[in-house]
């Protein structure tokens, strides 16, 4: 926050089963929030990525999840999944951003665009390749989050270190 | 029987959805045309059917349709594969034909009415195939898995009361299996009803072994009725009418927080301490 910009720099995976319910998604929000202090970090967002993916929208169930956070923090953001945004023709991130004010979400338009004025933009440029060869690769069985931690406490859902390794690596 | 057919017996006989692991395992056997003298082979070309369409090997899929409908000329259940390659290539009017053909010649034909009713799911008409998977199930009441795909809608549409609705019914057909109680569990906490998903999370850790998220469930919510009560102002969104008296509550919370720390004695430092600072705050 040096500069007036957030950067999000990790990203935490919570759940694939029943998204909608909310007592899990408590506990996993509430030691998220407890790892990120211990990192001088905070909570800056949320992202969903939906079953059909042209499914772009912020459904009512996120946006009630999403708005739980900003109880919590002061500037979080709601990222949307564009699943179709990760093949290796896209140049487009595949993440939608969506603000939230009163009771209502919206989409942020224009947010990673080319001109300065861009409210989002990727710090590293190798991000998106990156990320397209691991989808590629299935990289996402390396994914633990704390659905499978519940399952197996034995899983590290909070720091993944693997899938960190292989992302450093790809 | 070799031991892939074996594996892949195991996996018919679970219903688990994992065709890259059917696939790796059946593409040697047919190639080298290990499946064919076994009893077994019809089922195993149906299940690397419908495995071959979920990795989009469509022309794997038509090969090992074509076996099963030379073998089963008039079968319907083969008849309902054709129905699903026909989604799977994106033609979802042919394989409505299909299926409402298949209806036509026999009306009770139960996977006729639920291709149609994922048709409908896959098109996005959800309310849609609600109002079809309810009406299926104004006839077979006693599919329970049916209910669940049913809760599963009704959760997508963010309608949880009608979901648990559902849940209800399921657990009265399946009252011994913890996962059910789960899902209920966390549906009412989803609805505020705080009492009742602190008995289900009990009813849980009853039917289970170290299930964690019942452990949390127990704390999470014994932890919130208290606060609650402290509150001079009640939230009427907030259902704790017939929750347990302090002092239960109280024994509650240290129950399961106990449980907690002795299962996260396996974890590693970093999630464990995390737990830890959870647990104590």
């Amino acid at each position: 926050h040096q500069d007036g910009k957030t950067r999000y720099v990790d990203a935490i995976p919570l759940a694939h089963t029943w998204p909608q319910l909310t007592p899990m998604f408590d506990v996993a929000v509430q030691q998220a929030s407890i790892y990120a202090q211990s990192k001088q970090l905070s909570i800056g967002g949320y992202y969903v990525a939906y079953e059909d993916p042209a499914d772009i929208q912020l459904s009512a169930s996120s946006a009630l999840l999403a708005t739980a956070l900003l109880a919590a923090g002061d500037r979080v953001v709601a990222f949307v999944i564009d699943a179709q945004q990760l093949t290796p023709e896209s140049t487009r991130p595949g993440l939608i951003p969506f603000i939230g004010g009163d009771s209502q979400w919206k989409e942020q338009p224009g947010a990673f665009g080319e001109g300065k004025g861009s409210a989002f933009r990727l710090e590293n440029n190798q991000v998106l390749g990156v990320a397209q060869r691991l989808v590629a690769e299935r990289a996402e069985t390396a994914i633990h989050d704390f659905d499978e931690h519940l399952d197996d406490v034995t899983l590290d859902w909070l720091q993944n270190p693997l899938l960190n390794e292989r992302i450093r690596t790809a | 029987m070799s031991s892939s057919l074996h594996l892949l017996a195991d996996i018919r006989q679970s219903s688990e959805r994992r065709p890259f692991s059917v696939l790796q395992l059946a593409e040697p056997l047919l190639n080298t045309n290990s499946v064919s003298a076994t009893d077994d082979a019809y089922l195993v070309y149906e299940q690397v059917f419908i495995s071959a369409i979920d990795e989009r090997q469509i022309e794997l899929a038509k090969a090992l349709l074509l076996l099963l409908r030379k073998r089963f000329p008039a079968s319907l259940r083969v008849k309902r594969l054709y129905g699903m390659i026909n989604e799977a290539v994106g033609h979802p009017d042919e394989a409505q034909s299909i299926y409402t053909e298949m209806l036509a010649t026999d009306p009770t034909n139960v996977l006729a009415s639920k291709r149609l009713i994922a048709l409908l799911k896959a098109a996005g008409h959800t309310d849609e195939a609600v109002a079809q998977l309810a009406a299926y199930l104004d006839t077979h009441s006693n599919d329970f898995e049916a209910w669940l795909e049913l809760a599963h809608l009704y959760m997508r549409n963010h309608r949880l009361a009608q979901a648990a609705f559902c849940l209800e019914e399921v657990i009265l057909q399946q009252p011994a299996n913890h996962y059910f109680h789960l899902c209920y569990a966390e549906l009412c906490y989803s609805m505020g009803r705080l009492d009742l998903a602190l008995k289900e999370y009990l009813r849980v850790v009853e039917l289970s072994t170290d299930n964690l998220r019942a452990f949390y469930g127990v704390k999470l919510v014994a932890d919130r009725i208290r606060e609650l009560r402290a509150r001079s102002k009640k939230d009427p969104a907030l259902c704790i009418d017939d929750a347990p008296q302090p002092a239960t509550l109280d024994r509650l919370a240290q129950l399961a927080t106990e449980r907690l720390v002795a299962i996260y004695s396996r974890a590693n430092q970093v999630t464990k301490t995390t737990a830890e600072l959870w647990l104590s705050s």
